[in-house]
């Protein structure tokens, strides 16, 4: 059903074929003051997946990790259920893609991505949300995505996320030299991209601190009550209209028979 | 690729607020008409063999990792379009992508070789163009800038002004290089004839045993940087077979800053040196930090031997911008003092060329004579094979076994051999090998002009005859030796080969970088 | 008040919110025509800024005075409030008038601005904010319809007044609905946004504070427009809705400190950090010492009425800006600060805003008004 890609760090030599195909097959622009490789590579408007490097400290000298980032795609997508156009969707096959035409350009996806993928084109007149949509309409012909299929060093595993799942656990409990965790296992619900490796992943700039809820979780149990607030107010202020103004009624009544 | 390249364009104002309004019209009718209601992306394209299903295998797929500090070569990504052409040359041919292991530690394993370059369709990866840098010197009057050119160089740089492959520009070069400006224009072959006085006492003193425990046999060449870095990423522990020499480039290098600027009574620290190489590992092998011996000689340990390094391709851009022809130049002749050269020192350029102009100086400082006409046309060592073998007679010496490999994988097979052969104890099968990183040498060097793709051996062909035509029909000379400048400089300066102020400003030293990697264990 | 000319008073200061006004204008064109970019300091790192949190989050919750005035007049009839309720309730009009301007020139795609209409983002906090600031705006526009039609088209003018208990009725359900939703959009920040201020009771922390600055706006605004206008409001009417108000900024304290201990989060209240500085000055400043001046002799003075007013509604500001700015600030990476042309068109808006009440108050039955029409 769902697809899901792994990505395992310690594979990566750096050669950024992924951070090309992307672009070639999403027709995007190469920027240099938005490198998609490096240690300054960012997401951008332009770059749907880059490869940062990291220098990090292992035994007793240091090693370079390339961290090739993009859309992961969560499982519950908290851009999608941020949405209020419908504009970003979760696909049964897994990608989170999105449809400029619904688009109203209002960055609550942006807001509530915690991992602040998505990001907008500035520079444009009528500028657009922008991300990795997993290359939805390569994966609905059974293709894997643009960047997983180039890649010559055999990072990435394409497959079913349950089984692709698996295979991460199965591959880090095997080899002691994993970080025994899956990144994207749990966070945020659970996203289609896992991540494995043998440098701790807070080290290679991942948000580490992001919990297993859901984010859409929060929005749910804040709007399952919209309905039910909204009649039950309605008919508490319809019924105090009435009482307090038959009330004033009254009480003109009784003050004007006073009087008289 | 058009559409994928921003280019500059000038708008007049008019045309701002047109395009403005063009464009926002087009967005609310676009909009509002529902034109598109597609998911974003996908709407490029991407080369035929990733269009499969994932289950199924690509066959080339992707492209090698190159560090943007990389001193040789450079890959500009929007030109990239992931045919694996580079991984094909790096992997196959020269055996260092996927030779290691991932995790990667901190480095991006490379030897500079830059036979992608010549690879890559789309000219994507590019030598490291330094053009600017010599433009600059040039124009600086405060300096005296001196430039010497590889052997293999004038075999090649007329291809890129329409002339066929192999034909001779040597003279026509040197008067360009005059014409751009330089102060004295030196050849490299006069090194490479001093590299044979050194390489070829060294190699008489290996096999005479003088340097036994420290400098077994077989002694291996080390004239070309692709190769020297290779053998100690993957083979540190033969690096005690390696010539201590330098490359003719540095030995030039480090004598234009001592010997000529002595000679001449010029500052050294006004001299800015350059190189025109048919290879991208030499502006690496520049920038190594430790070739600063004439620096270091002189006080100044700033200074470089050699400054700047040009590829061939980057001097023929370098003519054609400043509107030279070299077609219509006249010839002119190589400036003196470091400028004269013989047959043996042009033979550096093709595959086999160092070991046979060795071979003619070693026979000479082992028997004092001159070698024989056989030992002058050295053919098994001649031509395309990837390992060749020769085996001579030395009178005093006896057999002597010799070996050439070109194509980093082909210098595998010998050095994989030798490993085994150490680790059984057996006898050394050879007295001397030479490897040569590019196949043919450095006629079709990282740095040479491109050609048809991949290289064809037609055009390597074509420029080895034209090689081995300077050796036996120009030069007047044949055999090192017989070098008068190198004579005048060992007389002036240098007193003897393997002197101790030759071992200081011409030989050097060697890394193990096997900690930079995890090389993979061979079969 | 019949047959009448269009009167607007010119003064120096009505001529600089008319030069501001115009410059915001200019500056809203060049907007629409290049984009966000060029205007604003937005960035990947700052997707929402000052628009959103300035014109937006703070306008909507300063316009809260209307439906604070339409409940406490119009559903439960005080008739003593009467005054000021058709000031309360133009002042809300004008606001949202001016966030859904804000809200539009925000937007990047703004001729797409009715796509939630027809594609419900249902699962959005921002749908329901979406839905009932439309629908609100709108009853507003049709609540202001009968104070139009006592002038203009008086034809109509009874139809809005039957009309009126029904409109005023959903009038208050829905900024109930969005003042609330207004923070639960902040739930998605979860990750985001510091927690002093991220927790699942910041809807009701949005809509209870929205509520109590009704009665803080209605003390400024009276004072200011008294002023010009010469139309004073009896103390005791605005003491009365601030003593209102006091009681629901006593209920939004006891639920902070609830909040506050619930999370246990009371060791980032005393950090000593920007975050920590500026929650405090917002609860100290906005929601303390104003409690104090209502309940104590202080607010039997004009003056004190109106600092109460005043601290409360910068106490409201300051809330809404920590959580746009300072709240989002630790989490994200570059910086933000508004650019000049922001800050035009925010004060432009204010301006636009200042000068249609000044029209609209002495063209038509607002300050003078104070029978009830029910």
């Amino acid at each position: 059903m769902a697809k899901g890609v792994l990505v395992d760090i310690t594979k990566c030599v750096g050669c950024g074929s992924c951070t090309v195909a992307c672009k070639l097959w999403n027709d995007m622009k190469f920027s240099e003051k938005e490198p998609t490789m490096g240690p300054e590579a960012k997401l951008s408007a332009n770059n749907w997946t880059v490869v940062r490097f990291n220098e990090v400290k292992k035994e007793n000298g240091k090693v370079w990790r390339f961290v090739k980032t993009q859309c992961l795609h969560c499982q519950d997508a908290a851009c999608a259920s941020a949405c209020f156009a419908k504009a970003l969707q979760k696909t049964k096959d897994g990608p989170v893609i999105y449809y400029p035409h619904l688009c109203v350009g209002c960055r609550y996806c942006m807001i509530a991505c915690p991992f602040n993928v998505p990001k907008y084109e500035w520079d444009k007149t009528f500028p657009l949300v922008s991300k990795c949509q997993m290359c939805s309409t390569k994966v609905a012909k059974g293709e894997a995505p643009a960047c997983v299929s180039v890649c010559p060093a055999g990072v990435f595993k394409y497959g079913e996320r349950d089984e692709i799942l698996k295979e991460a656990k199965a591959t880090i409990a095997r080899d002691s030299k994993y970080v025994q965790e899956v990144y994207g296992e749990k966070q945020a619900g659970g996203t289609s991209w896992l991540y494995i490796s043998d440098v701790p992943f807070e080290q290679l700039g991942f948000n580490t601190k992001i919990s297993s809820v859901p984010v859409s979780t929060y929005s749910h149990n804040f709007l399952k009550y919209t309905p039910v607030v909204a009649v039950s107010w309605g008919i508490i202020l319809t019924g105090l209209y009435h009482y307090t103004k038959r009330r004033n009624e009254i009480s003109k009544d009784s003050g004007k028979n006073v009087k008289l | 690729m058009e559409n994928r390249t921003a280019k500059p364009k000038t708008v007049s104002r008019r045309g701002f607020l047109k395009m403005l309004g063009g464009v926002s019209l087009t967005g609310v009718a676009a909009s509002i008409a529902g034109c598109s209601q597609d998911p974003a992306g996908g709407k490029g394209w991407l080369p035929q063999q990733y269009q499969v299903a994932s289950s199924w295998p690509v066959q080339v797929k992707g492209r090698i990792p190159i560090d943007p500090n990389n001193p040789s070569i450079v890959r500009d990504d929007k030109k990239c379009i992931l045919c694996g052409q580079c991984i094909e040359a790096c992997e196959r041919v020269q055996t260092v992508y996927g030779y290691y292991e991932t995790p990667i530690k901190d480095d991006i394993t490379c030897v500079n070789c830059g036979q992608c370059t010549l690879w890559c369709p789309t000219a994507a990866i590019t030598e490291r163009d330094e053009i600017d840098k010599v433009v600059r010197a040039l124009e600086d009057k405060n300096l005296h800038v001196v430039v010497q050119t590889a052997p293999a160089t004038r075999v090649a740089l007329g291809e890129e002004f329409g002339l066929p492959p192999g034909s001779i520009v040597e003279g026509k070069q040197v008067a360009a290089l005059k014409k751009l400006g330089f102060d004295a224009v030196f050849d490299t072959n006069f090194t490479a004839d001093l590299t044979i006085m050194e390489e070829g006492t060294e190699l008489v003193r290996r096999v005479a045993g003088d340097l036994k425990g420290v400098k077994p046999l077989p002694q291996f060449t080390s004239c070309s940087p692709g190769w020297v870095k290779f053998c100690e990423y993957f083979y540190p522990d033969l690096l005690e077979h390696m010539s201590s020499c330098k490359s003719p480039q540095q030995m030039l290098g480090a004598l234009v800053k001592t010997y000529y600027a002595k000679e001449k009574g010029i500052d050294p620290e006004k001299i800015f040196s350059v190189s025109i190489m048919p290879c991208t590992a030499k502006k690496y092998e520049c920038n190594r930090p430790e070739m600063n011996d004439a620096g270091k000689h002189v006080g100044k340990e700033k200074l470089r031997d050699v400054d700047v390094v040009l590829t061939t391709r980057e001097l023929a851009r370098l003519i054609k911008m400043k509107g030279i022809d070299l077609t219509k130049l006249e010839d002119a002749q190589y400036d003196p003092l470091m400028g004269e050269s013989t047959g043996a020192a042009v033979i550096f350029g093709a595959t086999g060329g160092v070991m046979e102009a060795a071979v003619r100086s070693a026979y000479f400082l082992i028997t004092k004579q001159n070698p024989p006409e056989a030992l002058l046309n050295l053919t098994p060592v001649r031509g395309l094979q990837g390992v060749k073998e020769a085996s001579l007679e030395i009178p005093g010496v006896g057999q002597v076994n010799v070996a050439i490999s070109h194509g980093l994988s082909n210098a595998r097979k010998l050095l994989d051999q030798l490993r085994e052969d150490k680790k059984q104890g057996k006898p050394p099968r050879y007295h001397f090998i030479e490897f040569m990183s590019c196949p043919g040498g450095c006629i079709s060097g990282g740095g040479q002009p491109r050609t048809s793709l991949p290289p064809s051996d037609q055009v390597r062909q074509a420029r080895l005859n034209s090689i081995y035509q300077i050796d036996a029909k120009i030069y007047k000379k044949r055999l090192s030796h017989e070098n008068q400048e190198v004579a005048m400089l060992y007389q002036k300066f240098l007193e003897k080969p393997n002197s101790h102020l030759a071992e200081e400003l011409l030989h050097t030293e060697y890394v193990d970088r096997s900690k930079t990697l995890t090389a993979k264990k061979n079969g | 008040m019949t047959a009448q000319g269009w009167s607007f008073r010119m003064t120096p200061i009505r001529k600089l919110l008319i030069l501001l006004a115009a410059l915001c204008l200019g500056v809203v064109v060049f907007r629409l025509v290049t984009g966000l970019g060029t205007v604003t300091n937005l960035n990947d790192d700052w997707p929402w800024g000052l628009w959103i949190g300035f014109d937006v989050l703070t306008g909507v919750a300063l316009a809260g005075g209307g439906y604070f005035t339409a409940i406490i007049v119009h559903v439960l009839h005080r008739d003593k409030y009467l005054p000021i309720a058709r000031a309360a309730m133009l002042t809300s009009l004008l606001g949202y008038l001016l966030v859904m301007a804000g809200l539009f020139l925000d937007i990047g795609q703004w001729f797409n601005f009715w796509r939630p209409f027809v594609s419900w983002g249902h699962t959005s906090v921002l749908f329901e904010v979406f839905w009932c600031v439309s629908c609100y705006t709108t009853v507003q526009v049709l609540e202001f319809g009968e104070i139009f039609t006592e002038r203009v088209g008086k034809k109509w003018h009874n139809a809005f007044k039957t009309a009126m208990p029904f409109l005023l009725i959903i009038g208050i359900i829905f900024p109930t609905l969005h003042q609330s939703s207004l923070g639960g959009l902040y739930l998605v920040a979860v990750n985001k946004l510091y927690p002093l201020w991220w927790s699942t009771l910041i809807p009701y922390f949005f809509l209870i504070s929205s509520f109590f600055v009704g009665p803080a706006m209605i003390c400024v605004e009276s004072t200011l427009a008294g002023n010009a206008y010469n139309h004073k409001v009896p103390v005791e009417v605005l003491r009365g809705l601030a003593r209102i108000g006091g009681w629901f900024m006593i209920l939004y304290l006891i639920l902070k400190i609830f909040d506050l201990s619930n999370r246990n989060v009371w060791n980032l209240v005393f950090a000593g950090n920007l975050e920590a500085n500026l929650f405090l000055l917002e609860l100290v400043l906005g929601v303390i010492v104003p409690i104090l001046i209502v309940f104590s002799g202080m607010s039997a003075s004009r003056s004190g009425l109106f600092i109460y007013g005043l601290l409360v509604s910068g106490g409201v500001i300051l809330n809404r800006m920590n959580v746009v700015f300072t709240g989002m600030s630790g989490s994200a990476g570059a910086s933000y600060f508004p650019s000049i042309w922001e800050w035009a068109v925010s004060i432009g808006l204010v301006s636009i805003g200042v000068l249609a009440y000044c029209f609209i108050v002495e063209n038509f039955r607002i300050l003078g008004h104070d029978e009830h029409h029910a």
